[in-house]
């Protein structure tokens, strides 16, 4: 009973300031104030047509996309090679795969802003999304390596007793069949992407301007309501995803 | 895929892993391990060999102080954190129902809500339009400064690491057999008896992986303390930014990002050593 009754009461403060976040994005003026004077869409209205919202948002998907391929790009093989094969220097290599994962984000920061300022990536899309690629490697390398634990290993000597090359192997009968763990490894390094904000703070710049970087900008400089819309919007795109996982396991 | 073909050469078998490792290898050493390891290089002097910039961080109060505050507010927030998570992932594991399912949705969503967004709500809510300074004006009472504190920084990061704590507890209460509290209270021990002596003791690799994560995350925190703390609150990870962005000294800031990374890395590393890191990302 007590347990309950703490649990509860915890469980309040994990989601009352998402639910003070969604009442603050109808307020109009540009301040903080809670409960907001008066209840209009009108910021809803600011966020999708404002270039200053709508720019940043849209590097953001274009970060998360292009971050998100090189990083299955790179990383499929080598689970594949983890769960295929025993080599010498595994213990070596699987430390170099999840290091991105150890290395706290400010200190990363700081080496994007040294290196790509030296070849040139600062402040440039590319170098956001290779940044954003290297840091959900151990996240991607660890979904699919639990999947490929389970995967039966028959069928893909059955595909290739019956003639299919390693290429067509995979692409026939290993993708099909780890669907599930692909898209779930795909989604983990999309949002990794889209939320960063720590590195995109300090390589997006101005002009490859991610959108937690305008909302910190944003929510240091001149606390616009806005900031609450696009609050809102993540969360209940969250609160989707979640409530249709949880369904599904059911 | 050749390799498992029981007839492969040895060779081929034998290279076959690299071939599929030199992607994320290359990758990896080009966008990682080089900006990296320039970071440790830049941290001994731009040109030439020099301890200088340690022997400077290490002799100065001030950044001593800050490391202390950042090792200590982890400290506190890591407690908290457990305090706090300990009943949900203990209600949820073992009561399950309608309760342990909401708090569990509750608890994901505000997972995967970002930590920006939570910094954000805290903003309002502590913030002097906010529902607490309102809550006081209706009594009458002049509202604290509540922004820009310590206890503002504590309490958005608290918020922000506890579905990690209680994920972590959640993942370890979940394999407990419920068979042995019930033994231990057949047996004649009281509830309390039962919780304390067999299930918390079991419940403790969850406790460990849980205090270990979040104690990790908090070292290197900017986004919160930058956003809600005051001046007084500086911990390490907000010094190494105010550099960056004042690009004022790159030395001293590389000095201070290689011993974050350091005082990180010397904890995975006894992690490692008693448990192995595998528990931890497996768990």
């Amino acid at each position: 009973m007590i347990a309950r009754t703490l649990a509860i009461l915890v469980g309040l403060f994990i989601i009352a300031p998402m639910v003070v976040v969604m009442v603050m994005s109808f307020g109009a003026g540009a301040s903080l104030a809670f409960p907001p004077a008066e209840f209009t869409w009108a910021s809803y209205a600011r966020y999708f047509t404002d270039p200053r919202w709508m720019v940043p948002t849209w590097n953001s998907l274009v970060i998360g996309v292009i971050s998100t391929a090189i990083t299955m790009a790179v990383t499929t093989p080598a689970a594949f090679a983890f769960a295929l094969y025993g080599f010498r220097g595994r213990n070596l290599i699987r430390l170099v795969i999840m290091m991105p994962l150890m290395a706290p984000a400010i200190v990363m920061a700081l080496a994007y802003f040294f290196y790509f300022g030296e070849i040139g990536l600062l402040n440039t899309i590319a170098g956001v999304a290779v940044a954003h690629a290297c840091i959900a490697i151990p996240l991607v390398f660890l979904i699919l390596s639990a999947g490929l634990k389970s995967f039966d290993w028959t069928l893909l000597r059955a595909s290739q007793a019956a003639g299919a090359g390693p290429w067509t192997s995979f692409r026939r009968v290993c993708f099909p069949v780890l669907r599930p763990s692909f898209l779930v490894a795909a989604l983990f390094a999309f949002i990794n992407s889209f939320d960063e904000t720590v590195i995109a703070l300090f390589i997006s710049g101005r002009a490859a301007s991610t959108l937690p970087r305008r909302m910190f900008e944003n929510v240091r400089q001149e606390s616009d309501p806005v900031v609450a819309v696009v609050s809102t919007l993540l969360f209940l795109l969250v609160a989707l995803i979640a409530t249709v996982a949880m369904m599904r396991r059911r | 895929m050749t390799g498992i073909r029981d007839h492969a050469p040895p060779l081929r078998q034998m290279l076959a892993p690299w071939a599929l490792l030199t992607p994320v290898i290359v990758f990896l050493l080009v966008t990682f391990v080089v900006p990296l390891l320039q970071v440790v290089r830049l941290s001994f002097g731009e040109q030439g060999f020099s301890v200088a910039g340690y022997a400077a961080f290490f002799s100065d109060p001030f950044h001593l102080r800050v490391l202390g505050r950042t090792l200590a507010t982890a400290a506190i927030v890591t407690v908290l954190c457990l305090v706090l998570g300990y009943p949900i992932a203990y209600v949820v594991a073992r009561h399950g129902g309608g309760l342990g399912r909401s708090l569990l949705l509750i608890v994901t969503m505000s997972f995967w809500t970002s930590f920006l967004v939570r910094t954000f709500a805290w903003l309002v809510i502590l913030g002097n339009q906010g529902p607490i300074a309102a809550g006081f004006r209706a009594l009458g009472l002049a509202p604290p400064q509540l922004l820009f504190t310590t206890f503002a920084s504590t309490i958005g990061m608290v918020h922000i690491l506890l579905p990690f704590m209680i994920m972590a507890l959640y993942s370890v209460m979940l394999r407990i057999d419920a068979n042995l509290v019930r033994a231990a209270e057949v047996l004649g021990g009281s509830p309390l008896q039962a919780f304390a002596r067999v299930y918390l003791p079991l419940s403790f690799p969850g406790v460990i992986n849980g205090a270990m994560m979040v104690f990790i995350i908090c070292l290197g925190f900017y986004v919160t303390p930058e956003l809600l703390g005051g001046p007084k609150d500086q911990m390490i990870a907000r010094l190494i930014g105010a550099q960056i962005e004042q690009l004022l000294d790159w030395q001293e800031a590389a000095t201070m990002a290689v011993v974050l990374l350091g005082v990180t890395l010397a904890l995975y590393a006894i992690y490692d050593y008693l448990f192995g890191l595998d528990r931890l990302w497996n768990g």
